[in-house]
């Protein structure tokens, strides 16, 4: 593992401060920015505390504020949670709803919908109960013999996902055409939900990401293999169920609250391992600070592009980022 | 120290407004309208629509997409769609009354204009009757009530007209309403058109629980529609190309008279006065031995 002989902690200054400073670049710029129009001088006005209650003021903490929040949080969640499973499975291809959390929770956010509940608690509830049960049966399915099996949390992840397709698509057809709308938003993924009193909401993300970036250096171990791993003193067995549910858990909670934005998960802890190596212990804490920052900006540009209205932030997450890891991957084979 | 001003803001807006009433919406939610609202924002085409038939357009600020009626609406400033607002442009127009429908706007946006402290008049109709009672309604928060109870009473005294002269037919055709350019989706029961096509003298052949069911050809020869009425959405395709489906089947009774009529959307998915211009078209369509050639089909 010791690639790089280098100390480690003024690296990992470098990268959190590096990278830190953007996110906080991009949640300025996301307050500032809005399809009214740009308001960066009440911005800094408020952060000096010097707010004249105007109507930008409420337009700021009202409307941007709760939104910006939220995706800071989705997006460090789902590339940290991306992260995770690409070394528990071992498999370059994991993202955050690989185990069937996507389908579980959209199944239930939609039965949500149709049955009228509220966006919240009801939906959230009922999105947060549907991929929680997914969790279960998928782990259950995997932990047979007194272990969790990598290739059969895979399948079995890919088959929850595959029934819950089949059960969303059946519901769909089942909807009135104003639902469907709501459910397609849904699925695409929607900030629009959210409101500062479900802030909150949010906290449990917070000992999920210590437990994740805690075991850092596990995952480095991991990543050589079960029994190498297990030959240098860690309890695989252990480790790899914390991290399991830490990160479902911490998935769960950012799905029930904005829906389904895909290819963060997926593609920001690679462009962050093609910047900063594949130490874990510089690799987790950028995954969280780059996914956070990311899918600010994302959000900006799904709030600003369009001349009316906005855009659903998951095209705008996978039309960004795509062509953005091919320059990378281009970039480091050259 | 930012609630505070916020607690300012909210006293500010609510309080300036010098004399102000409370309404109950169709909704049965109590909201405090100002007087003389001078800014209003109509979050649904049809809600345009009716403020513009109530002559109160110098007040509207704010539209959703797709409010293209009258003409002059198309130039009002957009706020997102109506099944998606955007709260932001909203608030940033200052309103002083939001008009909202219950089917398409989101619950929890409006109920975010509330908490900002903008009074949201929600209308719900499910009927003709429930239309006019939306434009009473959006007449009187707009403080405009008599000339909202001209309009009511206009659409009254046409209905009626058709009433009286359907009154007079021999038969009730069977109808078939296809809401849908590409694929074969007609209305149920629970729909604007269902009633329509029974006021115009006809029957349903969609009339059942769900709203909007798409049918197979198969299952639309066994109804054997006597007449066919297709709604165009704007642009695309002639009505050559609309009908060309049907005309494949010509053991159906509407293509063997020739009765598939092609007529614009808007007069029949809209909650508005112009449902009842719907009306009689659809009448004269159904009934032409009673009205006449119609005018408006193509």
């Amino acid at each position: 593992m010791a690639a790089d002989s280098r100390p480690l902690a003024p690296r990992l200054l470098l990268v959190v401060c590096l990278l830190g400073g953007w996110l906080v670049v991009a949640v300025l710029l996301a307050l500032a920015v809005g399809p009214s129009g740009w308001h960066l001088g009440e911005v800094l006005a408020l952060l000096v505390g010097r707010g004249n209650g105007g109507l930008e003021e409420t337009i700021i903490l009202q409307i941007r504020l709760p939104r910006v929040v939220l995706a800071a949080a989705v997006g460090a969640a789902l590339s940290l949670g991306g992260l995770v499973f690409q070394v528990l499975l071992r498999n370059p291809l994991a993202e955050p709803y690989i185990l069937g959390v996507s389908g579980g929770s959209a199944v239930g956010a939609i039965i949500g919908m149709l049955l009228g509940f509220s966006p919240f608690p009801g939906e959230m509830a009922m999105a947060f109960a549907g991929s929680m049960l997914v969790l279960l049966v998928v782990v259950a399915l995997a932990s047979g013999r007194m272990r969790v099996g990598r290739d059969s949390l895979l399948l079995g992840g890919v088959m929850m996902n595959a029934f819950c397709g089949a059960i969303i698509m059946f519901l769909i057809s089942i909807a009135q055409r104003s639902e469907v709308q709501q459910i397609f938003f849904w699925l695409m993924g929607d900030f629009t939900m959210f409101s500062n009193e479900r802030l909150p909401v949010l906290l449990p993300l917070l000992p999920c990401f210590a437990v994740i970036l805690l075991l850092a250096r596990p995952m480095n171990l991991l990543l050589l293999g079960r029994e190498s791993a297990a030959t240098m003193g860690l309890s695989v067995e252990r480790v790899t169920l914390t991290l399991l549910l830490a990160n479902t858990f911490m998935v769960s909670v950012v799905v029930c609250q904005a829906g389904l934005v895909g290819f963060v998960g997926l593609v920001i802890p690679h462009i962050c391992r093609l910047m900063v190596g594949p130490d874990h212990r510089l690799l987790a804490p950028a995954s969280l600070l780059g996914g956070a920052s990311y899918l600010v900006l994302c959000d900006l540009l799904a709030r600003k592009l369009p001349a009316s209205g906005e855009m659903p932030v998951g095209i705008l997450t996978a039309l960004v980022g795509a062509p953005l890891f091919i320059a990378l991957l281009w970039r480091s084979r050259q | 120290m930012k609630r505070l001003f916020f607690a300012i803001y909210l006293l500010v807006v609510l309080a300036s407004p010098a004399w102000s009433r409370e309404l109950v919406d169709q909704l049965g939610r109590r909201v405090i309208v100002p007087e003389n609202p001078q800014r209003v924002v109509a979050l649904a085409p049809s809600l345009v629509e009716i403020v513009y038939s109530l002559g109160q357009e110098a007040k509207l600020q704010g539209a959703t997409q797709y409010s293209d009626y009258p003409e002059a609406a198309k130039k009002l400033p957009r706020v997102g769609s109506y099944v998606r607002l955007d709260i932001e442009r909203i608030v940033a127009l200052k309103p002083d009354l939001c008009l909202a429908v219950r089917e398409g706007n989101p619950k929890h946006q409006v109920e975010k204009l509330v908490a900002l402290g903008i009074p949201v008049y929600v209308v719900d109709p499910h009927d003709l009757k429930g239309v006019m009672a939306a434009i009473h309604g959006i007449g009187v928060a707009l403080g405009v009530e008599p000339r909202a109870a001209k309009v009511v009473a206009a659409m009254r005294q046409r209905i009626a007209a058709v009433a009286a002269r359907i009154a007079k037919a021999n038969s009730r055709p069977n109808v078939f309403f296809q809401v849908d350019a590409g694929r074969i989706v007609t209305t149920g029961t629970d729909t604007f058109i269902h009633e329509l096509i029974y006021l115009a003298g006809g029957v349903n052949l969609g009339a059942g629980p769900v709203a909007y069911p798409r049918m197979s050809w198969e299952q639309v020869l066994a109804l054997r529609p006597e007449i066919v009425v297709i709604t165009s959405m704007a642009g695309g395709q002639t009505p050559e190309q609309l009908t060309a489906g049907w005309r494949r089947w010509p053991g159906i009774p509407a293509v063997q008279q020739n009765r598939l009529h092609v007529v614009a959307a808007d007069l029949f998915d809209r909650p508005t006065a112009r449902l009842v211009d719907g009306l009689e078209l659809l009448a004269a369509l159904i009934h032409p031995e009673l009205f006449g050639p119609a005018h408006g089909s193509r």
